[in-house]
């Protein structure tokens, strides 16, 4: 919270405004309203006053504008935006950049939410003296399969290679050639594998970068679009979600800094089209043949009847959807054997666990047994910008080489795999853990660590460090399922007989004990086998629900498109169920009394008593729905 | 070589402050430069002065940049922070690119040693151990020679830990460049030095508080630091006493173009233009005149014949809205057109634009092929109007670095002094230097 002493107040064309010491013009110009069109500048890159757009004058100082975006404010600064100087300038660096610039905005997917074209019709001149033919590039280059360049397009703004480097800490991007002729290229024309690529199509400030998967989708006027949650993986980015007639287009980061900080990986970005799938399940099936819910469901519980049990549950399983299944549990089902899909076996934490935004803060971090960048993405993401941006010292505790190995003065204890516990343990005392706070990462090595060991010589690490411990889980809504309970009970679903697969199976396959299986996916997966009942599932776009990330932090979905007919969501569907089997006060009538009823059950979803509105806040339009 | 060849001025001996030893032979190696008094500067500021002597010397020299800028010497040694603990950095511009200058290749060629000897004075004075010099990567001989120097130093001990006996380590490497002009700006020299792209840096913070890897770094032009012997041997006040009031010392113009003793001149500053380029270089050849000439390379705003008379003090050139920039005086005679010397000028400076910042990016280019319109015989009164449009907003701050605002000049000052001749050529495709060529040839 800044204080009055960290308070600098200045003028910006007659207004005043009082903004944290060290905040840049540009953003403090926000505070008041007043647009500074900028391209090369971006809230979360270092800024290089690369582009000029953003001239401003101020007093005092030379007689020369200067780039708002690379000037933080002074007390008593007096900065204009709307002297002819100012405007001039602005306006000159816009016709620059639409000196190359082709006239693509009929056919490029950015036009409706492009900075280039709103710069230009509130900042730019009215009409054009350019008459000579532009540069050409071969163009769309495929710089992936799912991101596409067009380098006619480019304004040379270098988000994008600034944030492969600053953040990414990756080169798979870069310039080559200069001057007129300099263009963006990926490093010896190889396709990106990061798994962060896909953030550059956001930053792009025109249609230079964009995504293949959307390419020509739709228009930006066309689409709703609902604030939710990714349903990838533990972190719980938040992420919009758009629809056009019903269809889930693309998805988006909706920018949230006590997580994700507006960015995304490419699983949460890109793994949508099974909404859309043609071959996706929308009626129940028994035996291969399309049927009813009604007879679907008495088979289900006939085929289950007597046998021994065992239920698989997908990642993303929702916390209402775990409490459902955990009163069957309690009932007629006791005794299932239940496996979470992608789950480690780290049990649940014993307090509080670290927050992801106080990486931020960290003086010292440590990741041991788990190669961030694949479990848990943005995350990786928060421990780079930490240890670069505000310098905190990195000790890496794996047996193999990481992405995080790439900053020099990263400490690499190398363990044997399954002996990262005592390689923990070894760290007191260490002089690079002397300055807490610590962040102690830990996960579960894939499998090869014993996580009880591993998390007891992680909490004991902390205790002498002045550090907060964070596990790392891997399935999406992991530490829901340990708060209902539901997480621990199998390693193997071997042996079963019944076999009830809610999403793709746990451990890829179903067990060849199983004489009777039941599916309840969105689609068929080759997995799946021939199941003798198939229920149609509601996917994350449709579902109502929460999940409980890997802090801890309950965080409720919106779903942006709507549950049609024949299929039925899930709680219905649970409570169906239950119902047939004779559990009693089952019968709920809507998502909020389950949650209600959720939340005085079971004390780890207290939270969900209190679920969001279902409209979000408006978020104000200043440069369009996709930020600039 | 013969000595006359080599040495300098064709003036009194008493404007030989850098020249002095040039033309002596094997001055290149150790032992001559010794013999002839090299190196006992270094010693004198190892062994008698503190760094904070240097600097005050450097101070009442009045030494001015000698690679464009000319910002003072000892108040740019000033900014290197004082109480910051760690590695400080010297770094040498010899990345010497702008067009019509040669000095520093001069003196690199003839003396290297001067050039090393300057380079570490200037290091003991700010504190630093760590030198780098970043080289024009086109300047085969220069390296070599400063090679092998840069061996027989550390042969001698004079680089290693303890020069002159004095605890002072002292290491000197070479980086040689990759042929861009962009990168003899500062920060981008800084860039490329750290092994990236070219391409300047966002000002503040400066290189003396954060460059190169961020640390406080100095950076100095090659003349600049090859000053220094002199002025520790003889004191600040004795360099004072050459030069104009506000330009001290004297330097070295590179004369080139239509010039009859095309050449490198030391020269007093505050001589005028005139005595450096009709009596120094020669003159136009017979029957030609100066029609326009650069006063310190390319960047700098060109002026008419009839402003020979002004003086090479750098804040008079300032003032008749020139500069001194890097002393490279390019001298064209009447019977060259300006508009196609400008057009060529400003293709060197879009093929040299590194692409970082909008404005030169795209005006240079869009510059060019205006002027490619106009010479084609396409040109038209709104191809002037675009030219005035591009030179203006390349200026005043606009681009990121200096480059940009160097081909503003070009447009601004050949159209503020020949509009006359930009107007024959778009408007009616004419061109009387051409005549004035056919007519004398």
């Amino acid at each position: 919270m800044p204080d009055g002493d960290n308070l600098v107040t200045l003028t910006i064309d007659g207004q005043t405004v009082s903004v944290p010491r060290g905040t840049l013009i540009v953003e403090a110009a926000k505070k008041v309203s007043v647009e500074v069109p900028v391209f090369c500048y971006h809230h979360k890159l270092d800024p290089v006053g690369a582009c000029r757009l953003c001239l401003v004058e101020i007093s005092p100082g030379p007689p020369k504008p200067q780039t708002g975006c690379t000037t933080p404010v002074a007390e008593g600064m007096v900065v204009r935006t709307n002297t002819a100087m100012a405007v001039g300038a602005r306006a000159d660096i816009l016709e620059y950049e639409l000196v190359n610039h082709p006239l693509d905005c009929p056919v490029c997917d950015k036009g409706g939410e492009c900075p280039l074209q709103d710069y230009t019709f509130r900042h730019g001149y009215p009409t054009s003296r350019i008459d000579a033919p532009r540069l050409h590039f071969k163009k769309p280059i495929p710089l992936s399969e799912k991101i596409a360049l067009d380098r006619e397009r480019c304004v040379l703004c270098y988000r994008c290679t600034r944030y492969y480097d600053e953040i990414a800490w990756e080169q798979e991007l870069t310039a080559e050639q200069r001057g007129i002729h300099t263009f963006i290229s990926s490093q010896f024309d190889q396709p990106l594998r990061s798994i962060f690529s896909g953030n550059i199509i956001d930053l792009c400030p025109v249609g230079a970068l964009t995504s293949r998967v959307w390419r020509f989708e739709s228009r930006p006027w066309d689409m709703d679009h609902t604030a939710s949650v990714c349903s990838k993986c533990a972190v719980g980015c938040s992420v919009m979600l758009w629809q056009r007639r019903n269809q889930l287009v693309r998805v988006t980061s909706h920018e949230n800094d006590e997580i994700d900080e507006g960015w995304i990986c490419d699983r949460g970005r890109f793994d949508y089209t099974e909404v859309n799938d043609p071959k996706r399940l929308r009626v129940p099936q028994v035996g291969g043949r399309d049927s009813t819910w009604d007879s679907a469901l008495e088979a289900l519980v006939a085929g289950v009847g007597g046998k021994k049990l065992g239920i698989s549950l997908r990642q993303d399983v929702t916390n209402e959807e775990l409490f459902l299944v955990s009163r069957l549990l309690a009932g007629p089902w006791r005794g299932a054997r239940v496996a979470l899909q992608r789950r480690t076996r780290i049990p649940a934490p014993d307090g509080d666990t670290l927050r992801i935004r106080d990486l931020d803060d960290c003086k010292a971090i440590v990741v041991a047994a788990s190669d961030t960048a694949d479990d848990v993405p943005i995350v990786n993401l928060r421990v780079k910008k930490a240890v670069s941006k505000r310098g905190a010292r990195l000790v890496i505790v794996n047996p193999d080489n990481l992405d995080l190995d790439r900053w020099p003065y990263a400490f690499h204890v190398r363990n044997e795999p399954g002996k990262a516990a005592g390689a923990l343990l070894e760290l007191a005392g260490h002089e690079l853990l002397s300055e807490g706070p610590v962040a102690i990462l830990w996960g579960d090595g894939h499998g090869t660590e014993d996580v009880v060991a591993l998390g007891a010589a992680a909490q004991q690490l902390a205790a002498r460090v002045n550090g907060s411990v964070m596990p790392l889980y891997r399935s999406t809504n992991e530490r829901g399922a340990l708060a209902a309970g539901l997480a621990a009970t199998a390693d193997d679903l071997e042996g079963c007989e019944a076999l009830i697969c809610f999403g793709p199976p746990a451990f890829s396959r179903i067990p060849s004990s199983a004489r009777f299986v039941a599916v309840w996916d969105t689609v068929l997966r080759p997995e799946h086998g021939s199941p003798d009942v198939v229920l149609p599932a509601v996917s994350f776009a449709e579902t109502q629900g929460s999940y409980t990330n890997l802090e801890g932090r309950v965080q409720f979905l919106r779903p942006v498109l709507p549950v049609e007919p024949p299929l039925r969501e899930s709680w219905e569907v649970l409570c169906d169920l239950g119902l047939r089997l004779g559990v009693g006060g089952i019968d709920f009538l809507g998502i909020f009394h389950v949650q209600r009823a959720a939340a005085e059950a079971i004390a780890g979803f207290a939270a969900l008593a209190d679920p969001p509105p279902p409209q979000p806040e408006p978020t104000p339009v200043m440069y369009g729905p996709a930020r600039p | 070589m013969a000595a006359d060849a080599l040495r300098g001025s064709h003036g009194p001996a008493r404007q030989h402050l850098l020249t002095a030893d040039f033309g002596t032979p094997g001055l290149h190696r150790l032992d001559v430069y010794r013999r002839c008094g090299g190196y006992g500067s270094l010693e004198k500021a190892l062994k008698e002065m503190a760094p904070e002597e240097v600097h005050a010397e450097v101070k009442t020299s009045g030494l001015r940049g000698r690679g464009g800028a000319g910002f003072a010497t000892g108040t740019k040694w000033g900014f290197l922070p004082k109480d910051v603990p760690g590695p400080r950095y010297v770094v040498v511009n010899a990345d010497e690119s702008e067009p019509g200058t040669s000095k520093d290749r001069y003196l690199m060629e003839n003396s290297p040693h001067l050039l090393l000897e300057g380079a570490c004075i200037a290091a003991y004075a700010v504190g630093a151990h760590q030198i780098w010099i970043y080289l024009r990567g086109e300047y085969d001989k220069p390296y070599r020679l400063l090679t092998a120097a840069i061996a027989e130093l550390r042969r001698e001990g004079i680089l290693g830990p303890s020069p002159f006996g004095r605890d002072h380590l002292l290491e000197l490497q070479i980086y040689r460049g990759h042929g861009a002009y962009i990168c003899g700006e500062e920060t981008a020299l800084l860039d490329s030095l750290e092994g990236k792209r070219g391409q300047p840096r966002s000002r503040p913070p400066f290189p003396a508080v954060k460059g190169a890897w961020g640390r406080p770094t100095l950076l100095n032009n090659v003349e600049t630091l090859s000053a220094l012997p002199w002025i520790v041997m003889h004191g600040g006040a004795e360099y004072a006493k050459f030069g104009t009031d506000r330009s001290r010392g004297t330097r070295l113009l590179s004369v080139s173009g239509n010039v009859e003793k095309p050449g490198v001149y030391e020269v007093e500053l505050g001589v005028t233009f005139r005595h450096v380029i009709m009596e120094l270089a020669g003159g136009p050849s017979p029957g030609r005149r100066v029609k326009v000439f650069w006063p310190g390379g390319s960047s700098a705003q060109v002026l008419p014949e009839s402003m020979l008379d002004t003086t090479t003090d750098l804040d008079e050139l300032a003032r008749v809205g020139s500069m001194a920039g890097s002393g490279g005086v390019i001298v064209m005679d009447d019977a060259h057109c300006v508009v196609r010397a400008a057009h060529r000028l400003l293709r060197f400076y879009a093929n040299e634009s590194c692409g970082k910042c909008t404005p030169c990016r795209t005006g240079g280019n869009w510059a060019v092929r205006t002027y490619e319109r106009i010479l084609a015989g396409e040109g038209s009164a709104l191809d002037l109007q675009i030219l005035d449009r591009i030179q203006d907003s390349l200026q005043n701050g606009r681009c990121l670095c200096a480059l940009g605002d160097s081909a503003g000049f070009v447009i601004m000052s050949t159209m503020k002094y020949f509009r006359d001749e930009y107007e024959e050529h778009a408007l009616r495709n004419e061109c009387s230097a051409e005549r004035t060529a056919a007519v004398h040839a």
